[in-house]
Parts: structure tokens; C-alpha cells; sequence
């Protein structure tokens, strides 16, 4: 049966439109009608037509109303919009180097990491498969906020979004920190945020690697981050912007870390400390350059030079369930940069609205 | 009810024509201009060369960038700007090869033919229709000249090899032929 929109074209015909237009992500999308973004302005207190920032080449303004636009047809509701409006700004600070990250060859993808309470009130899964797929918001957040981008900037994949290979990753690397069992401060804490503070911070890595120790010692933690530190990830200021390391530690490696007495910042310390790696290894590239550069005052070369210079270019956040696999995310270009998210007046009526309880195994049927 | 339309326009409502053309490269000042991508020094290098090796009196000035992500810096593409207007006749620009920097490429070519001064862009083949919609954004029929040296290639032998005669040919083609009506009088967009 096809079903007919309120434009009188039917949803296929409106699929079809846009994706003719380049304005999806290829998959199909909820048509944005004006009555559907009317309704996901409820969202914000912000006037439909303020320009929240501009972003990539021609300092394209998005309005509040464009952002609600293409919301609407990633899925997301009301509730979703404040998050995407604080994502949008850290697009639009330079630091994110966004401009460049976005149509690189390099194939990197946006990074999005949620803290604080709006985690709870949105159910941004923080726990068990937290990067997907199958948690609603997760995957709304990540596609509305590409396509948001994608559109304003016009980078059409293959024509100016250029990444080589591309990425499965580009629109949906999206998960809460599971602050609830991390044993240290949460990420947007170190950010410089209150911990009641929600916040979301970006970021631009193209690669993923899932690991787990050998054993289950604080040293073998450790020492798998250093080993699933691949060359590809460095950590050091580099032209304009700098390459950042992010570990999703799960909350049982990051549970022995700390009760072997680690700070965050030992952690972040040791994985410095032990990145000493042979220059050779690094024919040409960025390390290189900078590995020299570092050591131009000096009368011979170093044999090693350390992967990850300082401890500011590695992150660590707890993220996960039960079980011993931690991912290394990274090297990013861009940010990261944290944005402070801000809730309307009627907050809590949206909430009764829309919020959405996942219920997928009926247990209270069979257990007390 | 109507839908509501996602995107920003993907044109300039500016559009601007392209400078005019030199007849020769014979007795001119040529501007070298690298966006600090690793293959534009031995790409400029080369067809430097042969440039030189066809006319006695050929002149160049090169401008290097020290890094891509300077094309950022509105100041440093004024200066890129200021360094065309100041006596050249024709800018070569490079290099093309990969999605920011032939983003970067365009502005500074840009920067060229806004001082008055024919300019062309070298690429990687596979990044022409980046070249097209970036500078379609910008509302300029910039020229571009797509070689056969590789994304990333930064050994010169290599790039020798790659930027035979009859290349050197089709990038001067682009400094000497004239401009079509479309090049002289981009159409206001409708």
C-alpha cells in the first residue's frame, strides 16, 4: 500500500525527490512537512529563524528552523532538538575543524560523546552495544546532526565529501558515557562542565578498533591500550588543529584501573609514557614531520618518538555493559569540542510526550 | 501542507567571468602557487621545467603555503591575492588531490582570478567534479587541468614521468585559450 503524505505525493515520491535532490543519507526519510517541523520547534525556545552558527566553506547559516527540518527526517521528536542544537554549535567552532574533516579524503566520521542527565531523560544508551545499532536516539542524534551538516554545507558524497573509502561510521558514532560505573570523573567533567551539566562533544576519527586485554589486571589494561594504539593514531598539535586518541574503556577494565589507585590523568600519563615508537616506522606523514620538528635543535635523531605527546590529546571515557572488549577511536582531526546542552521551558511536558521506554523482553510477565 | 526544504542553496547568487587569457606564455611572469599539499612542490617543479624548456624568457614567482589548513586563514589568501596582482600574468596552481585541499586549491585560484590574473588549477583526475561543485559554490567557471600524477605522489620521478609533453600542453591550453561566452558572462542564476 503506498501511503499518501500531506503534500499529496506519496512517501516513496517524496523519497525519491530528495534523494534526487542529494538531501538524504540514502536511506529513506521521514518527510519533512510543515506541520511535522512545526511540531519538533517545540523543541527549542530559540526563534525559528535564529542562525545558530554558520559552518564549512561559505559560512553557510543554519537557522533553528532548517536544523528542526532536518531533524524531522532523520526520525528525530522534539526531545532530540536541544542536543542537536548544542552538536550544531560545536560543528560550527573552528576547533572542530569540521571544514576540513568533513570532505577528506581521510574518510573520518563525526564523533558524538553525550554526558550528564539528558542521557537518562532521552534513554542514550551508555551501556551494553551503546555504538549501535538499535538505541533511537543514538542513531537519530548521529544522522540528524550529518544531515544537518551535509545539507547547509552542500557536500555531496563523491562530489565534495571526497572520503576515499568511505565510512560506516560517518552518521552513527554516537553513545552516552556510562557514568554510572565509570570510577572517575565523567568526560565533561575533565571538560570543564558540572557534573549536572548535559553536554555533547564532538570529535572526527576514522577508526575503531575493539580489543581486550590478556588478563584482567590493571597492567594488562594498560598495556592493551598502548598495543591497540595502531600508527595511523597519534596524538600531537599539528598545523591548525590536533590529533586526539579517544579509549572507550568498558566499566570493568576501568574498574580495575582505578582500584589499582590510577587517576584518570596516570592513565592518560602511562599511555604517553610507553608510545615511544621507532621513527622508521613512520615512513612520511604528519608524526614524522612533527617527530623531527620536535628534536630540529638536537645534533642527531632520535630512534624513538613518543606516539602520543601529552596526555591533553588522549581521552578517556567509560562506555559499555558486561563483558571485556574496550575500543580505541581515533586519531581524530577534529575538536574535540564540548557543548553545553540547554533545555526549554517546557522541558518536562515534552518528555511526557515523547519519551519512549524501550520494553523489548517482557520479563515482568515471567518474573517478580 | 508543504514540505519544508532541508538545504542551503549549493550556488553563489554572485557569479563572476573568468580574467582573460594571455596569447603566449612567451615573455610572461608566471605565478606558481602551492596549497601546501605534499605532491604540489614536485608538480610545480616539473612544469616549471618544461615551461622553461619551451620559452627563453618566461619568468616565474611561487608562493608556498607552509601548511593546507592556511587556506583557512582569510588574511594569508589576501595575501595570496595581493602576491597575483603584483605582476603576474598567469597563475598555475596545486595541487588537487584530495577533498580539503581541493577545496583549498579553488579558493586560491580564486584569489588569482580575482586580482585579474588567468589562473588554472592542477588536479587528480578523480577529484574534478569536487573541483566543479566548489567552485560552482563560489560562483566562478574557474579552469582546471586534470594529470595523470596520482593522489599523495610526491616523487618527482614519478611525476616526470606522469607530466609528459602533451600534459604541459593542455595546462598552458588553459592559460592561452580563449574564453568562451559562458567564461566571459556567467549567467546571473535565475
Amino acid at each position: 500500500m503506498t501511503h499518501v503524505s500531506e503534500t499529496g505525493s506519496s512517501l516513496e515520491e517524496i523519497n525519491d525527490r530528495l534523494y534526487d535532490q542529494g538531501a538524504t543519507d540514502g536511506l529513506p526519510i521521514i518527510p519533512p512537512t510543515e506541520e511535522r517541523v512545526e511540531e519538533m520547534l517545540q523543541g527549542t525556545d530559540r526563534p525559528r529563524d535564529e542562525v545558530i552558527t554558520t559552518l564549512g566553506n561559505r559560512d553557510d547559516p543554519i537557522t533553528v528552523e532548517k536544523l528542526a527540518t532536518n531533524a524531522v527526517m532523520a526520525g528525530c521528536t522534539p526531545i532530540h532538538l536541544p542536543v542537536l542544537v548544542a552538536g550544531i554549535e560545536a560543528l560550527g567552532d573552528p576547533w572542530s575543524n569540521s571544514i576540513q574533516f568533513s570532505v577528506s579524503t581521510g574518510s573520518w566520521a563525526y564523533l558524538w560523546l553525550i554526558n550528564g542527565p539528558v542521557r537518562d531523560m532521552l534513554n542514550v544508551q551508555c551501556g551494553t552495544g551503546a555504538f549501535g545499532p538499535g538505541f533511537r536516539a543514538n542513531r537519530v542524534i548521529g544522522r540528524a546532526l550529518g544531515l544537518a551538516y551535509k545539507n547547509t554545507t552542500r557536500i555531496h558524497p563523491g562530489v565534495k565529501d571526497m572520503a576515499t573509502v568511505g565510512s560506516p561510521f560517518k552518521y552513527s558514532l554516537v553513545a552516552g558515557e556510562n557514568e554510572e560505573l565509570n570510577p572517575w570523573e565523567p568526560l565533561h567533567v575533565t571538560e570543564g562542565y558540572d557534573e549536572d551539566e548535559s553536554t555533547i562533544t564532538l570529535g572526527g576519527p576514522n577508526s575503531f578498533i575493539v580489543w581486550s586485554p590478556y588478563e584482567n589486571d590493571a597492567q594488562h589494561v594498560l598495556e592493551g591500550m598502548v598495543y591497540h594504539t595502531d600508527l595511523e593514531m597519534f596524538g600531537r598539535h599539528y598545523a591548525d588543529h590536533q590529533g586526539t586518541i579517544v579509549y572507550a574503556l568498558n566499566p570493568y577494565n576501568a574498574e580495575e584501573l582505578a582500584e589499582a589507585g590510577l587517576t584518570k590523568r596516570e592513565v592518560k600519563e602511562y599511555i604517553c609514557d610507553n608510545s615511544h615508537t621507532n621513527i622508521h616506522k613512520f615512513a612520511r606523514g604528519a608524526l614524522r614531520d612533527a617527530a623531527f620538528e620536535s628534536h630540529d635543535d638536537e645534533k642527531v635523531t632520535p630512534l624513538q618518538v613518543p606516539q602520543i605527546s601529552d596526555p591533553e590529546y588522549i581521552r578517556v571515557v567509560t562506555i559499555g555493559g558486561g563483558g571485556r572488549f574496550n575500543a580505541t577511536i581515533g586519531r581524530s582531526i577534529g575538536g574535540p569540542v564540548t557543548r553545553k546542552i540547554e533545555f526549554p521551558d517546557n522541558w518536562e511536558e515534552l518528555l511526557d510526550t515523547y519519551r519512549i521506554e524501550p520494553n523489548w523482553v517482557k520479563d515482568a510477565e515471567y518474573y517478580d | 501542507m508543504g514540505l519544508m526544504n532541508p538545504q542551503n542553496p549549493s550556488e553563489s547568487s554572485d557569479r563572476h567571468a573568468i580574467s582573460p587569457r594571455v596569447d603566449t606564455l612567451d615573455g610572461k611572469h608566471v605565478g606558481l602557487y602551492d596549497n601546501g599539499k605534499a605532491a604540489a612542490e614536485p608538480v610545480l617543479e616539473v612544469i616549471k621545467r618544461r615551461i622553461q624548456e619551451r620559452y627563453d624568457d618566461v619568468t616565474f614567482s611561487k608562493f608556498t603555503l607552509d601548511y593546507l589548513n592556511q587556506s583557512k586563514d582569510p588574511a594569508k589568501m589576501d595575501d595570496v591575492q595581493e602576491w597575483a596582482a603584483d605582476g603576474l600574468d598567469v597563475c598555475i596552481g596545486a595541487m588537487g588531490d584530495c577533498g580539503s585541499c581541493t577545496k583549498f586549491l579553488v579558493w586560491g585560484v580564486e584569489r588569482a582570478e580575482r586580482a585579474g590574473v588567468p589562473a588554472v588549477g592542477i588536479l587528480d583526475e578523480a577529484f574534478v567534479m569536487d573541483w566543479k561543485s566548489n567552485a560552482i559554490e563560489r560562483g566562478w567557471p574557474l579552469r582546471y587541468k586534470e594529470v595523470p600524477v596520482r593522489s599523495e605522489v610526491a616523487d618527482i620521478e614519478r611525476v616526470e614521468r606522469d607530466l609528459t609533453e602533451g600534459v604541459i600542453d593542455d595546462i598552458i591550453d588553459e592559460l592561452v585559450r580563449p574564453r568562451t561566452d559562458k567564461e566571459r558572462d556567467l549567467a546571473t542564476p535565475s
